[in-house]
């Protein structure tokens, strides 16, 4: 890494984790912090080990070596880039993934992601963005300290992705730490405070959203927002 | 034309609603029914518990339940019979040639299939869910209740197959049933009683009953499974 945040107010990190998988290595020797309250943007190139990264914080896939820390399991949600729906209604979906909500709050998310007219339709046949929409929903309402987002507005139309930035600063203005991955320039520099650069398993860069899209230090960087 | 004679008998049985009739096919049912049950209250749970729990041994319990598919009736007819005879470990229970028997032995016939069945079933949902189930961090009883409740269009037409092996069954149920009048008489038994008996009629009129629920079992099958793949609540 080139340079590291050096907030003291840490929310998650991680420590020389390493994962490999038939001799490769898909995590090599991988150390951050996520600081507390910031929206830490991961960006690297396609198997860059982005999703696998965020998996591993939040706790769905054990390192071999090295170690994750973070907050209690009920305190961090993460959105798969597919949402894993369940066969049920919308509004059944959305309370198993966040339970003893009050009737009149679980119909207010429902009005703000403008989903109130698929309440009783079966998760399954919503539309990519309104799943998208419900799984971000299922997770804001259970107000999570840390919250991972891997891609959360690939394919999506313009208002679904307006739909889910709108809440991803609201909820970063109530505290929540967000930890997500984008393939979308734009939106990383709209929303992106930190930014953690990924190539082949490795973070080769840490810094300010800032530094980085104005002056990124790394050759890879550089070649990427080239690209980009 | 003295083939259609049998056919015109069991017709004119079946509209004649005769009470006998009636009887062997509402014991048949009765049996069945409560067989199905039996077998999805035990097999459900297994197969929720070998689709989604390591264990050591589970390979094998799986072969084992799976080998258990092919067993055939007559065997499973002996072995219980044997179990519950006077002299048998379970002979205290008296069921021998009771419909307790019969529907003990469609349980042990139709349980691997409601096993076999719902592990695959269940074992499908889990890959899918694992993630959300570790991302959410709910216990594994959770877990179960989820998938059993996602599963549950899959679990019907699950427990209508299981209800076709256990109505069409004849090999098991008439060693341990005897085959009794009026007492352990289903529709298979009666059938293969009649034709060894030359009364065709009967045999005939209970055959078309028989063909009839395997019908119906099958298109009440069909028009769920594609009912519910249009709302995506199929698995």
């Amino acid at each position: 890494m080139s340079s590291r945040p050096t907030s003291s107010s840490v929310i998650a990190s991680a420590d020389n984790i390493f994962i490999t998988h038939e001799g490769r290595h898909l995590l090599h020797d991988v150390s951050l912090k996520v600081i507390k309250g910031a929206i830490n943007m991961v960006l690297g190139h396609n198997g860059a080990g982005k999703t696998l990264l965020l998996s591993t914080l939040h706790g769905l896939i054990k390192p071999q070596r090295g170690n994750i820390s973070g907050p209690i399991r009920k305190k961090q949600k993460m959105v798969f880039q597919k949402p894993v729906v369940l066969r049920r209604s919308a509004r059944d979906y959305f309370e198993f993934l966040c339970p003893e909500l009050d009737e009149n709050i679980v119909l207010d998310w429902f009005k703000k992601a403008q989903l109130e007219a698929k309440l009783t339709t079966p998760a399954r046949q919503l539309s990519g963005g309104e799943t998208q929409k419900l799984a971000l929903i299922g997770a804001l309402a259970t107000n999570p300290d840390l919250l991972f987002l891997d891609e959360p507005s690939a394919h999506l139309d313009f208002e679904s992705t307006s739909f889910i930035e709108s809440q991803i600063k609201a909820a970063h203005y109530t505290g929540t730490t967000i930890v997500m991955t984008s393939h979308n320039r734009a939106q990383a520099e709209r929303l992106a405070e930190q930014v953690l650069f990924m190539e082949n398993g490795e973070i080769i860069e840490a810094v300010t959203a800032k530094k980085f899209f104005k002056s990124p230090q790394s050759l890879a960087a550089q070649s990427y927002l080239k690209h980009y | 034309m003295e083939f259609l004679v049998p056919f015109k008998i069991a017709f004119a049985l079946l509209v004649s609603v005769d009470p006998e009739l009636m009887g062997i096919i509402k014991l048949s049912m009765i049996i069945s029914v409560s067989a199905v049950i039996t077998s999805l209250a035990i097999g459900l749970p297994i197969g929720a518990v070998l689709a989604s729990v390591s264990f050591p041994g589970r390979q094998v319990v799986i072969i084992l339940s799976n080998t258990l598919l092919s067993m055939p009736p007559v065997v499973v007819g002996l072995i219980i019979y044997i179990l519950i005879s006077q002299s048998g470990p379970l002979g205290w229970t008296g069921i021998l040639y009771t419909p307790y028997a019969m529907a003990l032995a469609q349980t042990v016939l139709v349980l691997p299939i409601s096993i076999a069945l719902s592990r695959q079933v269940f074992e499908t949902l889990n890959n899918e869910y694992c993630q959300l189930f570790l991302s959410i961090g709910i216990s594994r009883w959770k877990q179960m209740k989820v998938l059993v409740f996602d599963a549950r269009i899959a679990l019907i037409t699950i427990a209508l197959a299981c209800f076709g092996r256990a109505i069409s069954e004849v090999g098991a149920v008439i060693i341990v049933g005897g085959n009794i009048r009026h007492v352990s008489r289903v529709m298979t038994t009666t059938i293969a009683l009649e034709t060894s008996k030359g009364e065709l009629g009967v045999a005939m009129a209970l055959g078309i009953v028989l063909l009839s629920t395997a019908l119906l079992v099958n298109m009440a099958s069909q028009l769920i499974t594609t009912h519910f793949k249009k709302t995506g609540l199929d698995v």
